[in-house]
This record gives structure tokens, sequence and C-alpha cells, in this order.
């Protein structure tokens, strides 16, 4: 009876196999898979109507903390390119990978894109590395697409990927791009606007998610709630954390949506310093739908919640 | 001594903050640096991912036959070496010290290469291999969210479970949900009956020629749940089958839910139900058992979780008129609570109480683990 079934089971399946072939995607349609919602959006930019894209995280989850699920492996089957951060933040994209069987998007082939190529990387650790430094990424903070400016490699990249992949709509890829950084320059522009008077404000984050954006802006991030990346913070650490901001007086604690609020809560109450909680990726916050929305709703916030 | 040791575990616990005390903040870190070269991660280098895993295990037990009670011992050190060996192929090496009561033995714990694009769909894994069964039966200990191994698992395979060394082979249907075959034969040793050593009086497990299958599947319930489902077989001869001269089937049914309610919480219902059918000459032993696990992680640090354990052991055993008799088992039951601290993916503390209801009755256990990671560590989509 129990080999029946099994055998009933296997049969049911294949069965279903032959039916039910994933055709979500037209013959045409370049179906791009992404790590996160964020090059979800800027690849959508690139590839116009002629990508289907599909994003492996939200944007309100802990980008380093995504757990892989076997429902990935299906959509990354099916990929005929993958999008990731790189730099290590994305690693568990790596056992999917695998695990999907997909020649094309195995790390060199055509389909594989790291965004991070041609970035201009941070807090790139030198010397020695291991585990007393926190959960450090030793290619550096891999935290770049929130410098806006840097959406330009990280959509250069993806044209590289769209355009081997389907060389006769180049052009297509490249007109969009251009089009999209048209529309950045000019957010970019009223973003700096925004936030010129807040050049060489001294601000603390929670967690160093916010070093490329405190670059553009020309922020001065002079201390992190967390001790060391990833490290929860001790009362130890808490205590001259708030002997250094009680001297400092930095203006605001950015602090990531996805992290809990209490210490940051108790640090801002204790040094009387304005906390802004912001997302890191679109889709982190309703309001937040695009690359360009996350920008416009983090410095909405900033200039509205932080205060002079 | 068993006081001692839950003072020493919670004073380890509530001090694990201050080991990471820092008066300081990161220095040491170049602020720019150019990207390396494209598509390129890291620096250049064809050394392959080192890593080293360890397991510290302490317990505390009010069973003075225990002979584990009331030691604080190392369960087993885990060298890893993985890398790619060809395109779409890739080596893992994982060699272990293990504790066998008093001795360290040195094992080699999964050797296999694995070939992850056969043609269309198909993967195979060659070597030494925990076999894919089940849902726990292929994560190594140290990754597993308890400190014991499920009953039933112990029971039906034994102390290490189901390992052996041969091929399987992986089909994944091309379907809109997750849905794999995989199908493996295997060579088991079986227990030596001479060895003094020889656990094969009170341990059971598949040996000889081994055959398994798993068709497992998964289907995301919403953007924050996922189910998977899995129905697992495997046939060989029993462990001690020079001796008994048996032959056994074990077939099993697993399902497991999670949900992600948030960024960093998660809560994870697992069940296993196994089914052991067991021909020795005398006629046909039928067992069965399961473990069913609920855990929460609150954030991404601590996590708890509670296990039921209820499994028959896979032996006859004498009746009332004193004749051994195939119906008769030894059923234990089981409820364990588990806390976690997460320091990091590979290292935690964990502290486990057990209660048995039934065989042995009335006995608590209380367990202290350590596990610690030391370089890139890395398992395939299990």
């Amino acid at each position: 009876m129990k080999k029946i079934f099994i055998f009933a089971q296997i049969i049911g399946l294949m069965s279903l196999c032959w039916i039910s072939q994933p055709a979500a995607v037209s013959a045409k349609e370049i179906f791009v898979v992404t790590t996160t919602e964020d090059l979800a959006d800027l690849t959508k930019a690139v590839g116009g109507d002629k990508v289907k894209v599909a994003s492996l995280s939200y944007g309100y989850q802990d980008p380093h903390l995504v757990e892989p699920r076997p429902s990935m492996v299906v959509q990354l089957k099916k990929a005929d390119m993958l999008v990731k951060i790189g730099m290590d933040l994305d690693i568990w994209v790596d056992s999917l990978i695998q695990a999907s069987r997909n020649s094309n998007i195995v790390y060199g082939a055509k389909g594989y894109v790291d965004a991070s190529v041609g970035i201009l990387r941070l807090e790139v650790p030198e010397g020695k590395i291991d585990a007393s430094m926190g959960d450090i990424h030793i290619y550096g903070n891999p935290h770049y697409w929130l410098d806006p400016e840097n959406a330009k490699p990280i959509t250069k990249n993806i044209l590289d990927g769209l355009a081997k992949i389907s060389p006769e709509n180049t052009e297509y890829f490249k007109n969009n791009r251009d089009k999209y950084l048209e529309k950045l320059d000019r957010a970019i522009e009223r973003w700096n606007e925004k936030m010129k008077s807040y050049k060489g404000t001294k601000i603390v984050t929670y967690h160093k998610s916010w070093s490329y954006f405190a670059r553009h802006f020309d922020l001065e991030v002079i201390a992190t709630v967390e001790p060391k990346p990833g490290i929860p913070p001790s009362p130890a650490h808490l205590n001259s954390l708030i002997n250094l901001m009680k001297k400092e007086k930095p203006v605001m604690i950015l602090h990531e949506i996805f992290y809990p609020e209490k210490t940051s809560e108790m640090v801002a109450k204790q040094t009387q310093t304005k906390l802004v909680i912001l997302p890191t990726s679109v889709g982190g916050v309703k309001e937040v739908k695009d690359y360009l929305s996350l920008f416009d709703y983090i410095i909405d916030r900033i200039t509205s919640q932080g205060g002079e | 001594m068993l006081k001692h040791l839950i003072i020493f575990s919670s004073v380890l616990f509530i001090f694990t903050n201050s080991l990471f005390t820092e008066e300081k903040f990161l220095e040491g870190v170049a602020m720019t640096s150019p990207a390396g070269l494209p598509g390129m991660r890291g620096i250049p280098s064809d050394i392959p991912d080192i890593s080293v895993v360890g397991d510290f295990y302490g317990k505390v037990s009010n069973d003075e036959t225990d002979i584990e009670r009331n030691k604080l011992t190392i369960r087993e050190i885990e060298l890893a070496l993985q890398g790619y060996i060809y395109p779409e192929m890739r080596a893992d090496v994982f060699l272990a010290m293990h504790k066998h009561e008093d001795h360290i033995e040195p094992e080699i714990c999964e050797a296999k290469v694995s070939f992850l694009k056969l043609f269309d769909n198909f993967s195979a894994e060659v070597g030494k291999i925990h076999i894919n069964f089940g849902k726990i039966n292929k994560v190594h200990q140290h990754h597993r969210p308890y400190v014991d191994q499920p009953q039933v698992i112990t029971n039906f395979f034994g102390d290490h479970g189901l390992v052996g060394e041969g091929a399987v082979l992986s089909y994944l249907f091309p379907l809109p949900f997750f849905a794999q075959i995989d199908i493996g034969a295997w060579r088991i040793p079986a227990h030596s009956h001479e060895s003094e050593e020889s656990n094969c009086e009170n341990e059971f497990g598949l040996a000889d020629e081994v055959y398994s299958c798993k068709l497992w599947s998964s289907f995301p319930t919403s953007e924050k749940s996922e189910l998977e489902l899995g129905l697992s077989g495997a046939t060989g001869k029993g462990s001690g089958y020079t001796h008994h001269k048996d032959e056994a089937k074990v077939t099993g049914l697993d399902l497991t839910y999670k949900l992600w309610p948030s960024a960093h919480t998660r809560l994870i219902f697992q069940n296993e139900i196994l089914y052991l059918v067991r021909n020795i000459p005398t006629g046909e032993i039928k067992r069965s058992g399961f473990y069913s696990y609920l855990g929460y992680r609150f954030n991404k640090y601590w996590s708890s979780g509670l296990r039921y354990d209820d499994a028959e052991d896979a032996f006859p055993h004498a009746d009332d008129s004193g004749n051994l008799s195939v119906n008769v088992s030894e059923r234990t039951k089981s409820a364990s609570a588990i806390v976690t601290r997460d320091l990091t993916e590979t290292t935690q503390l964990r502290l486990q109480y057990k209660y048995y209801f039934e065989g042995p009755k009335d006995v608590s256990e209380g367990y202290l683990q350590i596990t610690f990671g030391i370089g890139p560590h890395s398992h395939l989509l299990e």
C-alpha cells in the first residue's frame, strides 16, 4: 500500500511537470532575479519592458540575514540573470545558486552580475581579519547602494549583464539607463540642496549601514550604537557612547528599521538626541516603492525629524 | 555538581555581552579602496575555504548509570575544506574528531564531490554523505537547534544518524513550486560483533547495501511563510546483520512550517514521523516514532524551542511470560526546552533541559552546548 502511495506521488508530480511548465516569462522577456528590492528596481529601470524582475528578499528584511528558502530555488532555476549586491552581504544566495542547477547564473557565467564591481569601497579592512572585529565584511562595507551616486556603477553592471544576454537590445538598455541617470542626477541635485545645511553634521548610527550615505552628504558618523558590526551593545559600550555623545553633541541617531529600537531610544533620550528610524531599502516601508523614493523618504525624515 | 554547572552556565550566559565589551570604536580599517578586478571576489587565491567547528558539551543528569553524567567534554571538532574543483563541481571534506565514551576518534564525517549540474535539472553527489532522509538527518549536529539528537533518529539510525558511502542522484522537478527527488545507493559497514567496544546490542541502524529515496517539496504559503513536506524511504540490512540476520525498511514523513513575522523573528514548527519494519529470523518487528519541534527566534541573538520525542526502540523484548517477542518494544517519551544565544551564525551557547516521562522514567537531564566556528563554513540547501 505504502509503495503504491509513493509511486502514485512520484507519478503525480511527474505528470504535473508535463502539464504545468513554468511559463510565466514570455519567450522575449529576460527573467532577472535580484537579491534585493533596490537591485530589482534598478534592473527594471535599465531593462524596461524587455525584462521581468523578481527579488529574493524584501526591503523590510535585514539583508545580512535572509534565510534561504527552497521556493527561491524555483526562481533561480528560471533566471536568465542574477544581480547580487556582492561583497559577501548576500552570501546566503550561494547555496541557492548551487541548488538551482542553473549554469546561466553561476559565478563567471554571463548571467552572473555582481553589482559591486566598480564601486569605490569604504572601510575595507587591512591586515588580519577575524571575528574579534565583529561580523566584518572582508571586502569592505557592503551598504554602497545608499550613496545615490553608486546607482551609476550599479546600473552599468546591470546594463553590461543584460547586453551579454540580449545583445540585440543593447541600445534599448543603454537609452533606458541614460534616461534613468538623467532623472537620478536631477534628484541628486534636489537631495543635495535639501541636505546642504547638514554638511559636517555629526551623527550616530546603529549599524554601519550609513557610511556611503554619510560620505555622499558629508555627514560625520562619530560612533555606532553597535560596538562592532553585528555585535549587540553592552552596558559598558553604551556608557562610553553616551559620554561621547554628550561631549560631541551629534544631531541625530540614524536607526535601521529592522533592528530593535529600544537601545537607540534609550541612548537618544539620555543624550537628548533625535532618533530617526529609516528604511535602508526599497520596500522597507510602504511609501518607498522605488530607488528614488527611498532617498526622498530618507531625506524627508532626516530634514523633518533630525532638526538642525 | 548539577548546581555548579547550572550556575556556571547562567554566569556564562549573563557575561556573554561582557565578552564583547569594547570601549574603543573599530580601528584598523582603511577608509576607501578601489574596487577589485571586474567580477573578482577579493584577493586572488586558490586556497579552499577552511574552517573549524567545535562542539563542546556538558551534561548533568539524575540518572546515576549515565556515563556522560556531570561531565563537560569536547563532543566534536570538525575541520572543513571546501571549494570548487571544476566548473559546477565542488568538493566538501569534513574531518571530525568525535568523542566516543572516554576517548576521541578521528573520522571522515563527510567527504563528497558534488556535480551541481549533470544535465538538465539533475545533480549528483558521490562520497561519504549524511543521507538526505527526513529533515534533520542531513543536518550536522552543530547546525541543529538542539543539543541532542531526536530519539527516533537515534533508535532507527544510530548515534550518528544515517551516513553512507555511495552516491545520490537528485532531480529538480520543473514545477512552479520546489519539488525534488533524491535517489541514493550506499554501503554502510555493519557493527563488528566481535569488537569489545561494539554497541550493536543496543544500537540499531541500517547497514550493508542501503538504498534511499526522498521526495521533498516546498510551498510559499505567504510572503512571510513557507511549508515544506518530505517523504523518505530507506532499505537495507540491520547494522548487526552478521549476527542478527535482519533486513529493515524505514519510511518517514516530515512537515516543516516556517514563518518570519519580522526581520529577525522566526517561528518554526517541525515534525518527523518514522516507521520501521525489521525482519529478523523469528518474525517481523514493526516500530514507529516521531518528534515535534516548535522554535521561536525572538531577535537576532536569542531563540528558544520545545521538542517532544516519542519513539520505540528497534529490538524485541521479553513479554509477560518472559519470552522474547517481536511485538514488545521499549518506548521513550521525553520533552525538552531549549534556549540558544547566537553570537554569530556558527557560534552559539545553548542550554537544554530534558525530562523523560518513559523509558527511563522521571529522569531529568540538563545540557550545555558551546559551538564555535572559525572561518568560512557552508552547507548546501538543507
